[in-house]
């Protein structure tokens, strides 16, 4: 198994620059998410990882090697495609040992090869069928062992879920973790849902635009975003976010209003940060609580009532729109005023520039 | 009414509908197609001129089989579909590979190889008939040049059919390759990045990946080049007239000849003949090549 440093990667086609100085190390037998929107440059930055796109500038080492300018077949990784890429013409035994016999492995031993990535994948009676037979589930079943048989040091994962249906998805992130914990081996993951990112990671890393927001593990990027795209990016339904004025600075905490919110005092580091200065306040949907003497007020505009928990849209009276989740059913009607308590320790305030002024860890 | 009448009334009321949509071509199919056909056939069961017909059974095709010069027809037309059908699949699919990589000039290049498909096939006969001159033509003296003593292209009766044979592919290969590049960038690039990190080299990608993945195409080249090859004529009346002496005639130039001499009932019979060893050649052939390979 190995590890991976990737130290100042950059992509270019032309003059268009798609991954702009990409630092990162990831750790032997690390489960690794890429996220970000479309277009952030994650798939690239995969197929870079791969060998499938050339690497313009920096270094890539896996394990030891440097590896910028080493062929794909030589950089002990293994592929799952989002598309599965299944030979449409070849069983599922002739798929899952393709990488093998290209490498001319004597046919007993790739014979066992096969048939143990495919008792690991549960999939031993599929392996007289063609992928035409298959179900999307048991595509991706095939793909993954087509994986695994080589013993890559490194797989990678290109969105491999995004062609199932919600319940398979489910089923199958769960698979895929339980793989990684048998497995022990490093992994990359693609994706865009960070449903996905948060439940399968180690580590997060957060791409927009060719740069890394963030890295980190996903309850530190949930509770400490570093700027407003990853707070916005991370956490489903997304965090809320209001402009406010500072009305008062202290050392640890800086008390904002609005239009919208009564005056709230959010711990935060109040460097640079004077009385008047406009900021952004971010609140989960999941942290507001109705309360009679809220800060946060607003009008009702739709009630989503899922029996465990209510999804309330509010209208505030900036206009803005945000969400609430609130625990269990609560019998709320659409126009009607809704008062909302957030607790102060878990809003976060975030500069002009979107960097995040949350307190230090003590 | 009951439950059951109320879909079985809709479904007749819809079969009729549609129907009218299907009349036009099956109209001009009938008239076209149908009526020939089934006239041919009548014909062919006669001894015909413009104005009388007189039924004399399966005469002509008695006679057909019994010219042995018919039969060396039948097994040209054989061996030309063959041969054309079988270097138009090897060339159309290497230059389609090569048209489909990244190469220098690359539209240009197939521009080239599809202008021949363009050009008339009794104007390219001509040509090659000149090209190919035994003494003359530009082909042996440019052989001679590097003193190889070209041979009789086409005065040679062992040789006469395979030349023409030669021409009809430098004619008709570029329909093949144009068919092979829509084949080939068809197949996703995924298959080949996949075969790639399982460590595939560009020979192992042809033959794992490109090959099978483009049956469709090579399907659509065999069938209809070697339809193509049966029923030839053109070009060999323009390079031999099935010439010398019978050593490149093809069934539908004996028709043709025997039309010329007036004997039209056994040349319809040729024809009924031509039809049949099509349709018994190229219909198990076509369910061959489209068998069911577990596709999506």
């Amino acid at each position: 198994m190995a590890g991976l440093e990737l130290k100042n990667i950059q992509k270019t086609y032309g003059k268009v620059e798609v991954i702009k100085g990409v630092d990162l190390t990831i750790e032997d037998g690390e489960f690794v998410v890429f996220v970000g929107p479309s277009g952030c440059g994650k798939s690239t930055l995969l197929r870079m990882i791969a060998g499938l796109e050339d690497i313009t500038g920096g270094e890539l080492y896996i394990g030891d090697k440097l590896c910028n300018a080493v062929e794909p077949r030589d950089r002990s990784i293994a592929m799952v495609f989002q598309s599965y890429a299944l030979y449409p013409h070849m069983t599922v035994y002739d798929n899952v040992g393709f990488g093998l016999k290209l490498a001319k492995t004597p046919k007993d031993v790739r014979d066992q090869k096969i048939r143990e990535a495919a008792r690991i994948l549960k999939m031993e009676h599929l392996l007289d069928r063609k992928p035409g037979q298959l179900s999307g589930g048991q595509r991706q079943r095939v793909a993954i062992g087509r994986a695994i048989v080589r013993k890559p040091e490194v797989f990678l994962f290109d969105e491999p879920l995004s062609n199932l249906d919600a319940a398979l998805r489910v089923d199958t992130r769960m698979e895929i973790a339980k793989l990684h914990a048998d497995l022990g081996a490093t992994m990359i993951y693609v994706t865009h849902d960070q449903v996905e990112a948060m439940t399968l990671a180690d580590k997060i890393v957060v791409l927009d635009a060719g740069v890394v927001q963030q890295v980190g593990s996903p309850i530190e990027l949930y509770q400490r975003p570093t700027n407003l795209f990853v707070a916005g990016f991370i956490g489903s339904p997304k965090m809320n976010f209001v402009e406010v004025t500072v009305e008062v600075v202290d050392g640890d905490s800086i008390t904002v209003s609005s239009k919208d919110v009564a005056s709230l005092r959010v711990p935060a580091t109040s460097a640079g940060v004077k009385v008047g200065d406009k900021l952004t306040l971010g609140i989960r949907p999941h942290d507001l609580v109705p309360a009679n003497n809220g800060a946060i007020v607003g009008r009702v505009s739709l009630v989503e009532r899922l029996g465990n928990e209510t999804i309330v849209n509010l209208e505030l009276s900036s206009g803005a729109a945000w969400l609430a989740v609130l625990e269990g059913d609560q019998p709320l009607r659409v126009g009607e005023s809704l008062a909302l308590a957030a607790e102060p320790a878990k809003a976060i305030l975030f500069d002009k520039d979107g960097k995040s002024l949350l307190a230090p860890l003590s | 009414m009951t439950a059951s009448a109320v879909p079985a009334l809709k479904m007749q009321r819809r079969s009729l509908y549609p129907g009218w949509f299907y009349a036009p071509a099956a109209v001009v199919y009938s008239v076209l197609f149908l009526a020939p056909t089934f006239a041919s056939l009548y014909f062919s069961l006669t001894r015909w001129t413009l104005f009388d017909a007189t039924f004399i059974g399966l005469d002509n095709f008695a006679q057909f089989f019994r010219e042995p010069f018919l039969i060396q027809g039948l097994v040209n037309t054989v061996i030309y579909a063959v041969i054309t059908s079988g270097l138009k699949v090897v060339i159309g699919m290497m230059l389609a590979v090569m048209l489909t990589s990244q190469i220098m000039a690359r539209g240009y290049l197939r521009s080239v190889i599809f202008f021949p498909v363009l050009v008339s096939t009794i104007g390219v006969g001509m040509t090659f008939t000149v090209l190919m001159h035994p003494t003359l033509g530009m082909i042996n003296q440019t052989l001679a040049m590097i003193g190889i003593q070209g041979p009789g292209w086409l005065v040679d009766p062992k040789l006469a059919l395979f030349s023409v044979a030669l021409v009809d592919v430098w004619k008709g290969v570029g329909l093949a390759t144009v068919i092979y590049i829509a084949g080939l960038v068809a197949i996703p690039k995924d298959y080949y990045e996949a075969a790639r990190i399982d460590g595939a080299t560009k020979l192992q990608n042809f033959f794992y990946v490109t090959l099978p993945l483009s049956r469709p195409a090579t399907a659509t080249v065999i069938t209809l080049s070697f339809i193509g090859g049966l029923r030839t004529f053109d070009l060999i009346w323009a390079m031999t007239k099935g010439g010398p002496g019978f050593a490149s005639d093809t069934v539908a130039s004996v028709i043709y000849k025997q039309y010329q001499a007036g004997f039209y009932g056994l040349s319809t019979a040729g024809n009924v003949v031509l039809f049949i060893l099509i349709a018994v050649l190229v219909v198990p052939l076509t369910m061959f090549l489209n068998r069911k390979q577990g596709h999506e």
